[in-house]
């Protein structure tokens, strides 16, 4: 029989890469995709690599005086649980998401900018962590820091509901998280806001849209979503210097 | 006499978006008619310049009452043979209102084509044989007589008593520097525009032929087939005339971006140096884009610093195909390996990179094309322009292709539509790995953000490479629906 309460640990892992306490950065931005993360890197001054384990890398830099780490933060709800439990346990405090999602709302349009302030848990990795009733929050501070910043009608704050099965957004299931309030759907936000919150880290998820659900509208390869993409990072910065961390 | 240089309303290349261009052939021929008969009055309606459509044009014409229309490219970014219906129904148009303006077309698809496409369209007059330099002048110049003899006017067709006659073959123009320069003070330059977003963008055109004569390459077109592969007979504007235009551009018409639509503009190092000397030395700030083979871009790898310096932004070569054997058959005198150095050199010069490439060999079958794809991704280029085969007459490698063809409808022959099928494709196949491809290219995640906003290329690279990302699904129904764009 086993005979550790946990397998494998983020400490663990964090031992395993040779990592020391203040190689992170006190603010985190994690993104499933790895082009943000080029964008981000592009922006970051004289990052240097921290690690990387199971194909998900973290590197560290500054950017106006504050250092930053950024990292392939996991496209799905099982690797954003892993990365996000491991910057959480590197030490860093706020951890912001560049994702992106759907729209659960026809004037939700692609290109526009989602931020998370809950997540409904439709995933099934945060069932591992919290009880049923647990729900996920953005930190509050974030959350109005970031409308000074991300503002403008193009911008909708409110609830995402998490899935773990892109080809499984049925009629039934989507018009219920409507009528619970969720205005966008990604596959991550609920782990990293859940274990943000169970580290007491701060933590605030902000998606471009990608498509929309109700309209019927894909937008993954549109050029409006990659320009979106690209002012999400620059804004993300702009955020980070006006946030006191 | 007037003649008046028509360009009659038009689309583009669906990939290039609202990209509207000066007539590059139109504006040489004009600044020729001025000079050498400057009793003739000229006048320019550019259509597509002034958004006007078919009524308006129709009016303008009426106002003007020319003597001889002249509608005619020399390029084939204008919308390769889907020009010609265009041309056509203009034409047709006119003659309706008018049954005595003479009409006259002439350049690119026509130049090889004269006496056989005269043949199925009455609403033209004539059609210049091979080159138009000096014969739309001197068939201007002849018309203004009481009794013109049209035989004497080399290098055209025309219609007697209703037969179709040539007269005897053109030969080339020899010294590109004794013509003036193009006559851009008589086009709307300020209403050109590249790429859907590029304001003070004009076409040029310093040189003609091109040395490689690639079997495939639609430039043949161009040219009277009674000439010697006149195609293959090199002749350039020197370095110091070239700058002079682009002097002129500059400081006359506000020009910020030149493309220089020569089909093969490296071919001679000391151009490329005198260039370089001339813009460096009279400190001009215009960018500049040319095409040319990797072959020649290797060879001048030492000068591209300088060449960036100079004003080069953006380069264009071609890959065409990735396998030795067909390289072989399309005569491209390339190596895979010279087109993915040149990448990297101009990368590491700031210039952006073009490459073209094709679909549509007899030979392609889908695992071909896909190598070809992959090989196409690996080199990456910031842009990849995907031509089709379009097997115009009078392309060496047209007559192997010809029992291919299933499309007829000249409005789809643009590089953009399926006009064959493959030994092993058919053309809906061709069509959808058309599309796959582009949209394959156009979504890579690292490349899109490369191109569209990394400053490492200029400004204007990122824009035209924006108008093909913006374009993906348009082109996809060009290539599997048949949505006509030019
Ligand atoms: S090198 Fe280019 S321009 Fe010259 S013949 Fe070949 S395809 Fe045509």
């Amino acid at each position: 029989m086993m005979k550790r309460d946990v397998h494998i640990t983020a400490r663990d892992l964090l031992n395993a890469m040779q990592f020391r306490e203040g190689d992170l950065g006190r603010i985190g931005i994690l993104s499933g995709q790895p082009q943000r993360i080029e964008m981000c890197l592009e922006i970051l001054g004289n990052p240097i690599k921290n690690f990387s384990a199971f194909g998900y890398t973290l590197w560290t830099g500054e950017y106006k005086g504050k250092r930053i780490t950024v990292g392939n933060g996991g496209m799905y709800a099982p690797d954003a649980a892993l990365v996000t439990e491991i910057v959480c346990e590197g030490g860093v405090d706020v951890l912001i998401r560049l994702g992106s999602c759907g729209a659960l709302r026809t004037y939700i349009d692609i290109d526009y900018v989602v931020i998370a302030e809950a997540a409904l848990r439709g995933d099934g990795v945060t069932n591992y962590y919290v009880n049923d009733g647990f729900v996920p929050r953005a930190e509050r501070e974030l959350i109005e820091a970031s409308s000074s910043i991300f503002d403008g009608k193009n911008v909708h704050y409110g609830t995402v509901w998490t899935t773990d099965a892109l080809l499984r957004e049925t009629k039934e299931i989507i018009n219920r998280v409507i009528k619970e309030g969720a205005i966008g759907v990604d596959m991550v936000t609920s782990p990293f806001l859940t274990i943000a919150n169970l580290y007491k880290r701060r933590a605030l998820a902000i998606l471009v849209v990608s498509d929309n659900l109700i309209t019927g509208e894909m937008g993954f390869f549109d050029i409006r979503f990659f320009d979106a993409e690209r002012e999400m990072v620059d804004k993300a910065f702009k955020l980070i210097e006006a946030i006191d961390a | 006499m007037k003649v008046l240089f028509l360009q009659p309303p038009l689309g583009g290349w669906v990939t290039w978006g609202r990209h509207i261009a000066i007539n590059v052939n139109h504006a040489q021929l004009a600044a020729n008619l001025r000079e050498w008969y400057p009793e003739i009055e000229i006048k320019v309606l550019d259509c597509r310049a002034l958004d006007m459509d078919e009524r308006k044009m129709i009016d303008a014409i009426n106002e003007i009452n020319p003597d001889l229309i002249y509608m005619g490219d020399a390029l084939q970014t204008t919308g390769v043979a889907a020009i010609a219906p265009r041309y056509k129904r203009a034409a047709s148009l006119i003659k309706q209102q008018n049954k005595d303006v003479k009409i006259c077309v002439g350049g690119f698809y026509y130049g090889a084509n004269a006496p056989q496409i005269l043949k199925e369209t009455k609403e033209f007059d004539f059609i210049i044989y091979g080159e138009t330099e000096v014969t739309l002048p001197e068939l201007a110049k002849e018309l203004s007589k009481k009794d013109p003899d049209i035989p004497s006017v080399k290098g055209l067709s025309y219609w007697d008593r209703g037969e179709v006659k040539v007269t005897a073959y053109r030969p080339l123009f020899k010294n590109l520097d004794d013509l003036p320069l193009p006559a851009y003070d008589l086009f709307p330059m300020e209403k050109y525009i590249g790429f859907g977003r590029i304001r003070n963008y004009v076409e040029t055109y310093h040189s003609r032929g091109c040395p490689n004569g690639c079997r495939f390459c639609v430039g043949w077109t161009n040219y009277d087939p009674r000439g010697n592969s006149d195609w293959t007979h090199y002749r350039i504007r020197s370095a110091k005339r070239v700058v002079d235009e682009l002097e002129l551009l500059e400081r006359k018409f506000g020009a910020k971006f030149v493309v220089m639509m020569d089909e093969d503009f490296n071919v001679y190092r000391p151009r490329i140096e005198g260039l370089i000397e001339e813009a460096l030395k009279r400190g001009l700030n215009v960018k500049y884009f040319f095409m040319g083979r990797a072959p020649y871009f290797l060879r001048d790898k030492d000068l591209l610093k300088e060449l960036r310096k100079a004003g080069l932004i953006q380069c264009l070569f071609g890959l065409e195909a990735v396998d030795e054997e067909t390289l072989k058959k399309i005569k491209k005198r390339i190596t895979v390996d010279e087109v993915e150095e040149t990448v990297i050199r101009c990368r590491e010069n700031k210039i952006g990179t073009v490459i073209t490439w094709m679909v549509g060999f007899p030979d392609d079958d889908e695992r071909a094309i896909k190598d070809r794809f992959e090989r196409l991704d690996q080199i990456d280029p910031d842009i990849a322009a995907l031509q089709m085969m379009t097997p115009l007459p009078g392309i060496p490698m047209t007559p192997e292709v010809e029992p291919y063809i299933e499309e007829r409808d000249l409005s789809k022959w643009d590089f953009q539509h399926p006009v064959v099928r493959t030994k092993y494709l058919t053309r809906e196949d061709l069509g959808r790995l058309a599309a796959w491809a582009n949209r394959e290219f156009y979504s890579k995640p690292g490349r899109i953000q490369r191109i569209l906003y990394s400053k490492n290329i200029h400004l204007f690279c990122r824009l035209a490479a924006r108008s093909y990302v913006e374009t993906v699904d348009a082109h996809a129904r060009a290539a599997t629906k048949g949505e006509v764009f030019v």
